[in-house]
C-alpha cells in the first residue's frame, strides 16, 4: 500500500537537557489531511513539527513519515540513525515553511524557488525555471522572480517560501507559524496560498495560532500543553466543544 | 533710538525672512579654526623638515626608487603576499569547516593547529621551517606500507623561499579560519536549516547557500589581512629571500645610503596598500548588494529575532535602484 503523504507518531518522547518537551505523543495524519497543532508557547508544537521533518531528533517512540522510519532504521537493539545522505533524501520529500521564511537571501526569488530541483535533485536549470516561474505564479508572485528576498515585504517572502517548498514536489507540507512574523495585514494573502494548497489535496501539518483558518479548513486539531498531547480530534469538534478542561481554557484566552 | 533703526534696516535692506522661512546653521566655532591651524602647523613643519634636513639624501632615493633591484624585490613581495594569501585562505576555509565539525576529534585538531600558530611568533615560524632539516633530515614521500617511496633530502627543498611561503601560509591559515568562523556565525541559524530541510547535502549547503553568506562579514577582515600580509612579507628578509625590504637592505650594505634606501623601501609598501585598498573596497561593495537592503524595514522582518512591529512588510521599491 502506498503510503505517502502520511505521518505516524506513537509514543514519541524529547528532551532538551532535563526539560521534556515531548512526553509520548501519538499522532497520525492521514494522506490529503490537514492537521493543526494548537497551544501555548513553549508546549512543544514546534519541536514536534519539527522532529518530523529532523531538524530535531527523537529521544525514543515511533515516528513514521510517508510509511518508512524517518532518519533511523529499526534493528534488534535500537533505532540506529540513517547516514545523513539517506536523511536528505527523506527531507527533501517534506516541504517545510517556516516562521522566519528563511529565504536565502544571497539569491532571487526565483534562484530560491529553483534551488531545491536544481541543487539537490540535479534538474536542468532552465526547465527549473520554468517550473520556479509557475509556482510563483501560483502563490500571486508572478513577475516578482527577479526580486532578491530583502525587497520583498514578509508577505511576499512567506509565500516565495512556500513556492520554494513546493518545488521539490513534497508529500507533505510542514508549516511552522507561518503568519506569526506578519504584519495583520499581509497574513492573509498567505493564508489563501494555504487554503489553496488544502483544496489540492496537500497532506499539511501545521502549527499556528490562526484559530479561525483551523476551523475553516483543519481536518484534524491537536492540542498541546507542557509536552503533552491533551486532546486531540476532529477540528470543528474540538474548537466548539472542547471536552478536556485545559483546552477549554486555553480557547477562551485566544478566541 | 526709532530712527537711528529705521536707517539702518535702509541702509543695510535685509531681505525680510518669517522665522519658519530661516535655515538653521551651525556657526563655525574658534576650536574649529585652531584645528586646521594646528594641522597645518604639523604638516608643514614635516615637510619643511624633509625638504631641508640634507641626510634625507632625497636625489639618493629618487636614483634608487626604480632600479632593477628594488623592482626584483618588489615582485618577490608581490608573490609571497599572493601565493601565502591564497593558499592560506584556502587551508583557512579547510580548518574553519573542520572546527565546527560536530566530530570532537576533528575540531580539536583545528584548534590545536590555531593555538599553536597564533600562540608563537611569525618571525619565530619562519626561522623555524628554514631550519627543519635539522629536525627531519631526510622525508621519504611514498604510500605507506609499500615499498614505493622516494627519499627526499628537506635541505634541498627547504630553500629560503619555500620556508618563506610554507611559514607565512602556515600562520595565514590560522587568522584567516578564525575570520571565516567569524563568518559562518553570522549566518543564521534558520539558513541552515531552511537549506537542510530542502535535502541539500552537507557540502552543497555550505558551498551555495552558507558561504556566500559569510562574504560580507569575510571580506573586509580579509582585505585587512591582505595589507598586513603585504607588510609582514618584510620578515622573510632573515631568511635571505630577495625582497624588497632585503633588496633595499643589500643596496645600503654596499653604499651606507641607510635612511634613504629604507625610504625607497618604505615609499613602495605605502604605494601598495593604497593601490590594494581600491579593488579591496570594490569586492566589498561586490557583495554587500544582496546584503545591504536588510537595513531596510522590509527586510528587518527577515531577520531573526524581529519584534513585534518590526516587520512593517513594505517593499521598499527605490532603496536597490539608489544603490546602483
Amino acid at each position: 500500500m502506498n503510503a505517502d503523504g502520511t505521518i505516524v507518531a506513537r509514543k514519541l518522547c524529547k528532551s532538551f537537557g532535563r526539560h521534556q518537551v515531548l512526553r509520548d505523543i501519538d499522532l497520525t495524519v492521514k494522506a490529503g489531511e490537514i492537521s493543526c497543532i494548537i497551544g501555548p508557547s513553549g508546549s512543544g508544537k514546534s519541536t514536534l513539527l519539527r522532529c518530523v521533518n529532523g531538524l530535531e531528533t527523537v529521544d525514543r517512540g515511533v515516528l513514521k513519515v510517508n510509511g518508512e522510519d524517518f532518519g533511523y532504521v529499526e534493528k534488534d537493539d535500537a533505532y540506529h540513525a540513517v547516514r545523513p545522505k539517506r536523511l536528505a533524501e527523506q527531507r527533501a520529500r517534506i516541504g517545510m515553511v517556516f516562521q522566519q521564511f528563511n529565504l536565502f537571501p544571497n539569491m532571487t526569488a526565483e534562484s530560491n524557488v529553483m534551488s531545491g530541483p536544481v541543487l539537490v535533485h540535479k534538474k536542468d536549470r532552465a526547465a527549473s525555471r520554468e517550473r520556479a516561474q509557475e509556482l510563483l505564479a501560483r502563490v500571486g508572485l508572478e513577475g516578482c522572480g527577479h526580486k532578491y528576498p530583502a525587497q520583498l515585504s514578509g508577505g511576499q517572502q512567506q509565500r516565495v517560501a512556500i513556492a520554494r517548498a513546493l518545488a521539490m514536489d513534497p508529500t507533505i507540507m510542514l508549516f511552522d507559524e507561518p503568519t506569526s512574523a506578519l504584519d495583520p495585514e499581509r497574513v492573509g494573502e498567505v493564508l489563501s496560498v494555504m487554503r489553496d494548497l488544502a483544496g489540492n489535496g496537500m497532506t499539511m501539518l501545521l502549527v499556528t495560532h490562526e484559530m479561525g483558518f483551523a476551523r475553516e479548513v483543519a481536518d484534524e486539531i491537536l492540542f498541546m500543553d507542557e509536552g503533552i498531547a491533551v486532546e486531540r480530534g476532529d477540528a470543528r469538534e474540538v474548537l466548539a466543544n472542547p471536552r478536556e478542561k485545559r483546552t477549554k481554557a486555553f480557547l477562551e484566552r485566544v478566541l | 533710538m526709532d530712527v537711528i533703526d529705521t536707517t539702518m534696516t535702509r541702509s543695510r535692506p535685509v531681505p525680510l525672512l518669517l522665522p519658519e522661512d530661516k535655515k538653521r546653521i551651525t556657526p563655525k566655532r574658534p576650536r574649529d579654526y585652531v584645528a586646521w591651524a594646528v594641522a597645518i602647523a604639523i604638516v608643514a613643519g614635516l615637510v619643511w623638515t624633509a625638504v631641508t634636513n640634507e641626510n634625507y639624501h632625497w636625489p639618493v632615493v629618487f636614483s634608487y626608487f626604480t632600479t632593477e633591484t628594488i623592482l626584483e624585490g618588489l615582485l618577490v613581495t608581490l608573490f609571497l603576499t599572493a601565493a601565502s594569501m591564497t593558499l592560506g585562505t584556502l587551508l583557512g576555509l579547510v580548518l574553519a569547516v573542520m572546527r565546527m565539525s560536530p566530530q570532537r576529534p576533528v575540531s580539536g585538531l583545528a584548534q590545536l593547529y590555531i593555538a599553536f600558530f597564533r600562540g608563537t611568533p611569525v618571525l619565530v615560524q619562519l626561522i623555524f621551517w628554514f631550519n627543519i632539516a635539522a629536525l627531519y633530515p631526510h622525508l621519504s614521500i611514498g604510500i605507506p606500507f609499500t615499498g614505493v617511496s622516494t627519499p627526499v633530502d628537506v635541505n634541498a627543498i627547504m630553500t629560503p623561499m619555500t620556508a618563506a611561503v610554507v611559514g607565512l601560509t602556515l600562520n595565514q591559515a590560522a587568522y584567516m579560519s578564525e575570520i571565516i568562523r567569524g563568518g559562518f556565525a553570522s549566518v543564521s541559524r534558520g539558513q541552515h536549516e531552511a537549506a537542510e530541510s530542502l535535502g541539500m547535502s552537507g557540502f552543497t549547503k555550505l558551498r551555495h547557500v552558507i558561504i556566500p553568506q559569510t562574504m560580507p562579514a569575510v571580506i573586509p577582515a580579509t582585505g585587512n589581512q591582505v595589507i598586513g600580509m603585504l607588510k609582514e612579507t618584510s620578515l622573510v628578509s632573515v631568511l635571505g629571500v630577495a625582497d624588497l625590504l632585503q633588496s633595499a637592505q643589500a643596496i645600503y650594505a654596499r653604499n651606507y645610503q641607510t635612511i634613504p634606501l629604507l625610504i625607497v623601501a618604505s615609499l613602495w609598501y605605502l604605494i601598495m596598500t593604497l593601490v590594494l585598498s581600491v579593488p579591496q573596497s570594490m569586492i566589498e561593495r561586490r557583495f554587500s548588494r544582496s546584503t545591504r537592503t536588510r537595513l531596510t524595514p522590509a527586510a528587518t522582518s527577515a531577520g531573526p529575532g524581529t519584534g513585534p512591529g518590526a516587520g512593517a512588510g513594505q517593499a521598499v521599491p527605490t532603496t536597490r535602484e539608489s544603490l546602483l
